[in-house]
């Protein structure tokens, strides 16, 4: 929706300057950042731990080695995310995961216990991908996209996060990223064309798509700094609600995946 | 002694006996066309402060001891008419008043001798008035002569921006106005996202602008009533006007039914911005794009009997944007008002009033199987009956009842394309009650007070469902209701008081109180006012937004009334203001009322005008300095915070210079600071990209808004029955670039670095406008 407001923005656009300006900020004080995601695919949760800083601040923000990070299953099984070198990023590899059931993780800093749950959806599979050619517009030259399609379960709550591929290398920018919901479709077949800001696709591409089934806390996680990263975020901009507590920025997110690739002809 | 108390009574009943009371009533209009005037004035020469003004419809009553006297007839712009009377009897008497002879050129407000100290003596506290002869110089956006944008260059009055609808007053919210035409509510007054607004000044007669002290009549709206009144159109001969201009052009046709007992007025305008679209040479913009708006107001009445006037009128006015076969997006406003005037007797005056208004916008996107559209609307029915009765020469009272049918369509998403079920949001229906009574007394020379109470009740009724939430936003239950049933009766009793005190024919100090209930809410969540903004009724989850105002003013006039000086401060206090929770979602959800949260306001501040109103150089300078603040415990943990509107600065200088007969130049210079904005105190990264970091709602501002506009306007030579002139006018004559957004974003140059990034609309916006006039 906000990017057919954007649509009609753009002509306003034709008439409209912009430049780059010196907007004198404030310093918060410094905010904990945990972006932690376990990957049911392989079987990997990758966590990385970080500070707020200045916004015209040329370096990237400070990283924390010295947390200490777990995560719990449903039944309670505790273990240990180890750090692996000094960029802020903890790993743990081969823990088979369990689908339909919740994990928590905790995050200790500086005397400080942080603490996020997130249920693990058994995936959606992605039916068969296809594509449409159509002829270019505004500043796209023309090409086909592809359509999302998915027999959505009825009555069962389903949110997903789709990220698209060329060749074998994702679009990975937030604002590449789409998201779904099943409320208007629930029980049917879904089909949606994705358009993004990339570039269409041409004859012989490989496209690939990734549907990963969120939780709806990481849903509306997403829909939020997607927003933002956009230069967007409404009126009154504002952090995105996080399901971690204690005021930690950031979030945890357990999924599944479902992929699929097509051959343009 | 029992002699003397004897001789005293009897003289005091020889007194009373004798005092005979008349009545000389009529309607007061104007010579050259017949329209009725509003506020035009009947004073007595011999006595001090008796008098009284006529109403809406031009109607006046003045009751008086039996007697001899001379009455003055006058209103702004016209010489004023003596008229020596033997009151013996009531007397019916209808006066044509005539625009001054001398006074050829347009645009200078000649102001007669008598009148010019009104705004030192009339109760009518905080009203802006316009009629807009005296505005057709002032330069404005693209040419166009625009009351909205005229009436934000004065004090009190804060225009929503550049690109945005909606204008704020007194700190209030964009959806605090009440906007009237003929008496029709209008939900969205502006074309092109606020660049022109939807009333076209060849078809208006009357605008005031209420800020406080609101009169019991109106109600509805927390922050202020802006009232237009059509023209009737000349009920004496035909006559058109127009213009023609760069970006739209406008006709104006009208013309007697029945010479001096009836006429009509049809007023046009259509903009072509999408013919520049096809100049900008740019293969991106698809063929078939599309960018217009229209209006067409239309008004016809008739005078049946002596005592019977009949009246309808009705606007249409759309937008339509359309990109090619991908996406198209449309809005507008309908209104419909019929209108009987009866004169039950002398004194009492009554208008039965039925409107019909309608508001609706769409979205479609794609075409043909493919594509599909959301539609959403707003639908009232209202009822009114409204008396005037002129009980005596201190005291005019008002008093009415009115009933309104909300029908609001929130969304309903539709198309041909199968993966979409159709979706309806529920529709919502409610029913919106007014009952008022009001006096205007004047309590010896020096005293005009205007005290009344309105009553007010909102009915949220069913066919639909009403949903209860939990303190997390999550629906807890859903109740289903049948038609009429009522889901929830919220009420309020709104008093209302203006008073206002003379010291001396050059100075007054004025008082002002007014307590108003608001039933319905626009939620807008962007930084742009949209057309999409959904309105919301009160409900079960949702209170009254309630407006308590409080104002005191001094007016000093200057130099036999050259010069006109008002100061006013004021404190408002907001009741059940509406903000969101992070990440709301307002689009085609049902469940909209868990999306919000709830506090309260309050807004401050002190208004200056300085007004010439005579010579050859007139003109205003306005400056406002105010607050306006917000205070909600689910935001910013309760502490208050600047409202988007807070701009603590505004200041508005207008010229308006007749050079010679046939040339005026005018000028305006605004400059205010910058509203308050929510920008990122620190930064921090989320999958590897660089993500603001908010900490307080509000806490910046946005640059300092200047500008210069320059006008010109040379009055061609008059034919007989054909004036003429050309307006040349340029919007930001120095070309300032002032911001529209401001967004964070990375250096494209240099990934890792961030930057600030202003957007801006308009550079230098030079247009020309030929206008017309055939008598």
């Amino acid at each position: 929706m906000k990017q057919l407001v954007a649509f009609s923005l753009l002509t306003l656009a034709l008439f409209s300057c912009q430049k780059v300006i010196d907007v004198d900020l404030n310093e918060a004080n410094p905010q904990v950042v945990l972006e932690a995601n376990y990957t049911a695919e392989d079987s990997t949760v990758r966590v990385r731990v970080s500070i707020t800083s200045s916004y015209f601040d040329a370096s990237t923000s400070p990283t924390v080695d010295n947390a200490i990070v777990t995560i719990t299953d449903q039944a309670g099984n505790v273990i240990t995310v180890p750090s692996v070198g000094n960029n802020g990023e903890y790993v743990l590899t081969n823990y088979i995961p369990q689908f339909n059931t919740t994990y928590t993780m905790n995050v200790l800093y500086n005397g400080v216990n942080y603490e996020a749950k997130c249920y693990l959806q058994q995936p959606v599979p992605l039916e068969e991908i296809t594509y449409e050619f159509t002829p270019g517009f505004f500043g796209l030259e023309s090409g086909y996209f592809v359509y999302l399609r998915i027999q959505d379960e009825p009555e069962i709550l389903n949110n997903y996060l789709i990220v698209l591929g060329l060749n074998g290398t994702p679009f990975s920018d937030l604002s590449d990223m789409f998201l779904q919901d099943d409320l208007f479709t629930d029980g049917n077949l879904l089909e949606r064309p994705l358009f993004g800001a990339f570039e269409l696709f041409q004859l012989g591409d490989t496209v690939d798509m990734e549907l990963r089934s969120v939780d709806v806390a990481v849903y509306d996680y997403y829909n939020q700094v997607i927003g933002i990263a956009s230069g967007g975020g409404g009126a009154a901009p504002a952090n995105p609600t996080s399901n971690w507590n204690n005021s930690a920025l950031g979030y945890f997110n357990a999924y599944g995946n479902s992929r699929r690739s097509v051959i343009i002809q | 002694m029992p002699k003397i108390i004897l001789f005293v009574l009897l003289s005091l009943l020889a007194f009373q006996s004798n005092a005979q009371r008349f009545t000389i009533s009529g309607s007061i209009k104007d010579a050259a066309n017949g329209e009725d005037l509003f506020g035009a004035a009947v004073v007595v020469k011999e006595l001090t402060n008796v008098g009284t003004t006529t109403n809406a419809y031009g109607f006046y009553s003045l009751t008086l001891d039996q007697g001899e006297y001379t009455l003055i007839f006058r209103s702004t712009g016209f010489d004023n008419f003596e008229l020596k009377i033997s009151l013996n009897a009531d007397i019916t008497q209808n006066v044509e008043l005539k625009v001054p002879t001398d006074v050829q050129q347009l645009g200078e407000v000649q102001v007669n001798a008598v009148k010019e100290n009104d705004n030192i003596t009339s109760t009518e506290m905080n009203v802006t008035r316009f009629d807009p002869k005296s505005i057709e110089t002032i330069p404005v956006l693209f040419g166009e002569k625009d009351i909205m944008k005229t009436l934000q260059l004065t004090p009190g009055v804060k225009g929503a921006g550049e690109g945005n609808a909606g204008f704020f007053v007194r700190g209030g919210g964009a959806d605090q106005n009440l906007i009237l035409l003929d008496e029709a509510p209008v939900y969205n007054a502006s074309h092109l996202l606020g660049f022109f607004s939807v009333f076209n000044s060849d078809a208006i007669k009357d605008v005031s602008l209420y800020k406080s002290g609101i009169p019991a009549e109106y109600g509805g709206r927390a922050s202020s009533v802006m009232d237009v009144k059509m023209r009737d159109g000349n009920n004496k001969g035909f006559g058109a006007s127009g213009g023609l201009g760069l970006i739209s052009s406008r006709l104006t046709i009208e013309g007697p039914i029945v010479k001096n007992k009836g006429s009509f007025i049809v007023s046009g305008r259509r903009s072509y911005a999408d013919l520049f679209l096809g100049l900008a040479k740019n293969q991106d913009v698809p063929k078939d794009t599309k960018l217009f708006f229209y209006d067409l107001n239309a008004k016809a009445n008739y005078r049946i009997t002596e005592k019977d006037r009949i009246f309808l009128s009705g606007y249409f006015g759309r937008d339509r944007f359309q990109l090619g076969d991908v996406f198209g997006f449309s809005w507008g406003n309908a209104t419909g008002t019929l209108r009987w005037n009866h004169i039950i007797n002398q004194k009492l005056f009554s208008n039965t009033t039925v409107v019909y208004s309608n508001f609706n916008y769409e979205f479609t996107i794609g075409a043909g199987d493919d594509g599909f559209g959301i539609r959403s609307s707003i639908q009232d029915w209202n009822v009114k009956q409204d008396f005037d009765y002129f009980l005596n020469k201190n005291n005019t009272l008002k008093f009415g009842i009115n009933a309104i049918h909300h029908t609001f369509k929130p969304g309903a998403l539709t198309g041909s394309n199968e993966s979409f079920n159709e979706i309806v949001l529920t529709p919502r229906y409610a029913v919106e009650l007014g009952a008022y009574i009001q006096n205007e007394m004047k309590i010896g020379s020096r005293i005009n007070i205007m005290y009344g109470l309105r009553y007010s009740g909102f009915d949220l009724i069913g066919k639909g469902n009403a949903y209860e939430f939990d303190a997390k936003g999550n629906q807890l239950s859903s109740t289903s209701y049948d038609s009429w049933e009522t889901i929830k009766y919220h009420q309020g009793i709104e008093p209302r008081l203006s008073a206002s005190f003379i010291i001396s024919e050059n100075n007054s100090i004025k008082l002002g109180y007014n307590r108003n209930f608001q039933y319905l809410h626009q939620l807008s969540n962007s930084t742009t006012s949209s057309p999409t903004d959904v309105w919301v009724p009160s409900s079960n989850n949702v209170k009254p937004q309630i407006g308590d105002q409080i104002a005191l003013g001094y007016y000093q006039n200057l130099n036999k009334n050259m010069y006109r000086i008002s100061t006013e401060i004021y404190y408002k206090h907001l009741s059940n203001q509406i903000d969101y929770r992070n990440g709301a979602n307002l689009v085609l959800n049902d469940q909209v009322e868990g999306e919000l949260v709830y506090g309260k306001g309050k807004a401050y501040g002190f208004e200056l005008q300085v007004e010439k109103k005579k010579g050859k150089f007139t003109g205003w300078i306005s400056y406002t300095l105010s607050r306006s603040l917000r205070q909600f415990d689910d935001i910013d943990n309760g502490d208050w915070f600047s409202a988007r509107q807070d701009r603590i600065h505004d200041f508005a200088i207008v010229l308006m210079y007749r050079v010679t007969k046939s040339i005026a130049i005018s000028a305006n210079w605004i400059y205010y600071t910058g509203n308050a904005v929510t920008f990122p105190s620190g930064k921090y990264e989320v999958n590897g990209q660089i993500i603001p970091y908010y900490t307080e709602r509000n806490g910046y501002r946005m640059p300092d808004y200047h500008r210069l506009d320059l006008g010109f306007t040379w009055y061609m030579k008059d034919r007989k029955h054909f004036e003429h002139n050309l307006n040349v006018s340029v919007y930001n004559a120095y070309a300032r670039e002032n911001a529209y957004t401001i967004t964070f974003q990375d250096n494209p140059d240099n990934p890792g670095e961030t930057q600030a990034v202003q957007t801006s609309l308009f550079k230098i916006v030079p247009s020309v406008t030929y206008n017309f006039t055939i008598k």
